[in-house]
């Protein structure tokens, strides 16, 4: 009897834990290859839902031609089709785009009545004017052609006495901007980006990386000798990695920072850098990073991409990560990782972003990735999109949009309490600006709040001053006439 | 204990504040002074400090409430202060001074005071101020600081009988001692350490072989 009843227990149990376990796998059953992070004030890692999901991928095969080998660049024309360089195979794939079917393949062109081909093509861009421009890397030119692939022009050959005697032009990446005006990332060219004129004249560097030395490298050189000092590392700034252009000709360009606070830049058509930094003075990736081991190290940006309103994106290949950040430096949200799942990269080296989505161009397994936007995601642009634009009223509704999917988001705490700052509502403001960390606007909403405090009270406070001192002032009068009614009595 | 604790002993802590120069010699000399009145001076810093630091309003505090251990910062101040006793102690008894360890001790504790009303106040302050007022809770806190070390400074002359010159020299130097005390205090730890697993492993043989 008694034994089943501990059987019947038993078995209530199992079927328990079965449901429980049931419904938990049902919650795990979206379980994405990667981690959607951001990093608070105080520089830890805060887990959010995902800004990004996978979304297949699209490779050589899927489109219907033969497999990439080693692709190394892609671009989205202004009318949505995506081209790949596609490097080893020396050609240039155009892609529909979905990136579910095959445009057209250019592996040549028509020079002059004498047939031309690529050799190597590294990068890859078209204009705001339709021109396609590849950096044809092992013939040391840039070929433009129409998207159709007729010829049209070749730069190649810079001319200047500031490039090196010898210079070997062997162009990597390349972008041009409204004017075409050509930006060129050459190997070897540490100078800086290399600029052309419509007319294929070079006009010079760009955007020179300045060289970090510090105290301790300058001491050890003072110390040593000429002849020790010769045979030292010189002392050479990083090359670019990627390139990007907005549409008011601002040039974004990302660089291998080893000290992982500034892997990007954002350059006038002077070449000075103007690119904001958030409240940490951070643009380079990840903020806790190992020491030891090839997975530890700072982030090493190897693309850039401009998504408009002011948000770029930027590819990390150490750990293939995409950072996204805002016009004012702040760090949106990261993901993507490396790895062989659906989803994950291998070798990263191109990002783009087509309409909502990002793809991703992977080298080793010659696919585009494609991820498109969850509502997290698109939330946070949208609101940042917003207040860009200065509608700042309207952001309000997605931040708050944001907090429902994620409590602890700064950004959002932050832009609504900045809202209630400004409808008069300082206490509230207060709360926000402060989950918000927002040091700046907790102090302007808190001196409001103050004043606020100081008028609602400054009114009772001296009434009750003011009746106090009545009270001591009669109190001492009838001691007074007590003491004298005592003295005039002990008199009597 | 009750002399020691006597209210009489307590307001002579705040006499010391206003009159450094008298209070030290008369606590040298008459015995005016108390060590467990200087513990707990020193402790009460030790807390004023830890809680300026979680809980000042964070418009003038960059610090994470979350990484301050009021514990261990409580002990490590004690263990500063025991260290800088017994540094200055060692020093000051080659260096012909005056002072016994119990007046050295009550002068680095009564030199304190400043620092943990000024703490306090400053953390009430914080509440109050914003971003552009900051200055005035800076200038609180080191107001603070720099009326204890001038009184520190003013305790470890009087207590030694010691000319500026001179004492300015002995606290560099009782920093360097309690360097070496740290060094020896360690390199004991790791000798202790060793001599431990070799007696430890001789048991663990005998063990496995019994």
């Amino acid at each position: 009897m008694k034994m089943k009843k501990i059987k019947r227990f038993a078995a209530l149990l199992m079927a328990a834990a079965v449901m429980t376990l049931g419904v938990g796998e049902c919650v795990h059953a979206e379980e994405l290859p990667y981690d959607t992070y951001t990093y608070t004030y105080w520089e830890d890692i805060a887990i959010t839902p995902a800004a990004y999901v996978p979304n297949g991928s699209a490779s050589g095969l899927s489109v219907g031609t033969t497999d990439f080998a080693e692709p190394q660049d892609l671009c989205v024309a202004p009318d949505g089709l995506v081209y790949v360089a596609d490097t080893k195979n020396n050609r240039i794939v155009v892609l529909g785009a979905d990136m579910t079917t095959l445009v057209r393949v250019i592996d040549g062109f028509d020079r002059d009545g004498n047939a031309d081909t690529f050799n190597a093509p590294y990068g890859v861009c078209v204009s705001e004017n339709n021109q396609l421009y590849v950096a044809d890397s092992n013939n040391k030119r840039i070929v433009v052609l129409t998207p159709e692939g007729e010829f049209l022009k070749i730069i190649d050959n810079p001319q200047s006495e500031i490039l090196e005697e010898g210079f070997d032009f062997v162009p990597l990446k390349v972008t041009v901007d409204y004017a075409d005006r050509v930006y060129v990332i050459a190997k070897n060219a540490f100078e800086g980006i290399l600029v052309f004129e419509s007319t294929g004249d070079f006009t010079g560097y760009f955007g020179t990386i300045d060289v970090k030395i510090t105290l301790w490298e300058k001491f050890w050189r003072r110390l040593a000798s000429k002849e020790e000092r010769s045979k030292q590392l010189l002392f050479i700034p990083t090359e670019f990695t990627g390139i990007d252009i907005d549409s008011d000709g601002f040039v974004y360009a990302s660089n291998i920072d080893s000290e992982g606070v500034q892997g990007v830049r954002r350059l006038n058509p002077r070449g000075e850098d103007v690119i904001q930094k958030g409240e940490n003075e951070n643009l380079g990736g990840d903020l806790i990073v190992g020491m030891f081991g090839t997975y530890a190290g700072p982030s090493e940006f190897t693309d850039v991409v401009y998504r408009g309103r002011g948000i770029y994106s930027l590819l990390d290949r150490k750990r293939g990560r995409i950072f996204t950040y805002d016009k004012e430096g702040n760090l949106l949200y990261i993901f993507g990782g490396l790895g062989s799942q659906e989803g994950t990269f291998n070798t990263p080296v191109a990002i783009e972003a087509v309409g909502d989505m990002i793809i991703v161009l992977d080298a080793y397994s010659g696919t585009i990735l494609k991820f498109s936007e969850t509502e997290y995601g698109a939330l946070i642009n949208d609101a940042v999109g917003l207040r860009y634009d200065g509608d700042e009223t309207e952001a309000i509704a997605k931040w708050q949009g944001v907090l429902k999917l994620n409590e602890n988001n700064e950004l959002a705490n932050s832009g609504i309490g900045k809202a209630y700052l400004t409808a008069g509502d300082n206490k509230t403001a207060m709360k926000y600006l402060k989950l918000a960390m927002n040091r700046k606007y907790y102090s302007i909403a808190w001196r409001r709040y103050r004043n606020e405090l100081m008028a609602k009270s400054i009114g009772p406070a001296f009434t009750v001053i003011g009746i106090v001192i009545i009270l001591v002032l009669l109190y001492k009068k009838v001691i007074k006439n007590k003491l004298a009614k005592r003295k005039g009595g002990l008199a009597g | 204990m009750n002399e020691l604790f006597s209210k009489e002993k307590w307001k002579y802590a705040f006499y010391t504040v206003s009159h450094p120069m008298d209070a030290y010699y008369e606590i040298r000399h008459r015995g005016r002074g108390s060590v467990p009145v200087a513990i707990v001076l020193v402790v009460l810093f030790s807390l004023s400090f830890s809680i300026n630091r979680i809980s000042a309003s964070f418009i003038v505090n960059d610090l994470n409430p979350l990484a301050v251990n009021a514990l261990t910062e409580l002990f490590s101040v004690l263990l500063m202060y025991l260290l800088f006793c017994v540094g200055n102690w060692s020093i000051t008894c080659l260096m012909e001074g005056e002072g016994r360890l119990k007046d050295i001790a009550i002068a680095a504790g009564y030199a304190l005071t400043p620092m943990i009303v000024c703490f306090n106040v400053g953390t009430l302050f914080s509440q109050y101020v914003t971003l552009d007022e900051g200055g005035f809770y800076y200038m609180i806190i080191a107001f603070g600081v720099a009326y204890s070390l001038i009184m520190a400074l003013m305790g470890i002359m009087q207590v030694h009988n010691y000319t500026l010159g001179k004492t300015l020299v002995t606290i560099f130097l009782t920093f360097i001692a309690m360097l070496i005390i740290i060094f020896v205090v360690l390199l004991f730890v790791d000798l202790i350490t060793q001599v431990y697993s070799f007696f430890y492993s001789i048991y663990q043989e005998l063990i496995f072989r019994i």
